[in-house]
């Protein structure tokens, strides 16, 4: 078994829970959604790296690298959604009629 | 040939995705499981990737390209659903 593969995928698969844990322990929905997207697409980008090259084929390269680009390319544009998603959410919750950037909630 | 390495990956992504539903359950907000959500399918992606690995096939490779385009999507919907309710409830936004 590839060693550099090997590496890749315990490095992805401890990122992902890294990015898990944030989403546990981080206060409010901006926080975690900031832990979650960035951390959660370097870690698919290096899962997929590294089962790519412990596979070794042109076959596996080529399809990790269509994931990562897409994961990539799209990952950002869904993170965007979501922050405006949870931005107006608390909007609402607090009852001001400004987007509240710099405050935080007390529920946890 | 060790699998190691794969059952490293499958116990950590199982241990990263109780966290992820835990969130899941407890969020409160739509917001929070929306995000839980995002982490469920990178976590499924992984979880195909080690598919991939443990049967030498690289057709689950292709499952994860159809999971990364579906996870997309359903975030997207699920986002733009809680931001229509929001915006309908409160037509003053004026970042509609």
């Amino acid at each position: 078994m590839n060693v550099a593969g090997s590496l890749l995928i315990a490095l992805g698969a401890l990122l992902l829970l890294l990015a898990s844990i944030g989403l546990f322990t981080l206060p409010d929905a901006l926080s975690r959604q900031h832990a979650a997207t960035k951390a959660g697409s370097l870690a698919v980008a290096c899962i997929v790296l590294g089962a790519a090259l412990v596979g070794g084929d042109t076959a596996w390269i080529g399809r990790a690298l269509a994931i990562i680009a897409i994961v990539w390319l799209t990952l950002p544009v869904a993170s965007h959604v979501l922050a405006r998603a949870a931005l107006r959410e608390r909007a609402e919750a607090t009852g001001s009629d400004r987007l509240p950037l710099f405050e935080r909630d007390e529920k946890g | 040939m060790s699998n190691l390495p794969i059952d490293l990956l499958v116990v950590v992504v199982l241990l990263a995705i109780a966290l992820a539903v835990l969130r899941f359950v407890r969020g409160p907000s739509d917001a929070d499981r929306l995000i839980a959500l995002d982490i469920l399918f990178a976590a499924a992606i992984a979880l195909c990737a080690a598919a991939a690995l443990y049967t030498r096939q690289v057709l689950f490779l292709d499952v994860a390209i159809g999971v990364a385009l579906i996870g997309f999507v359903a975030t997207l919907a699920w986002a733009r659903l809680i931001s229509r309710e929001r915006a309908a409830k409160a037509p003053a936004d004026p970042e509609r």
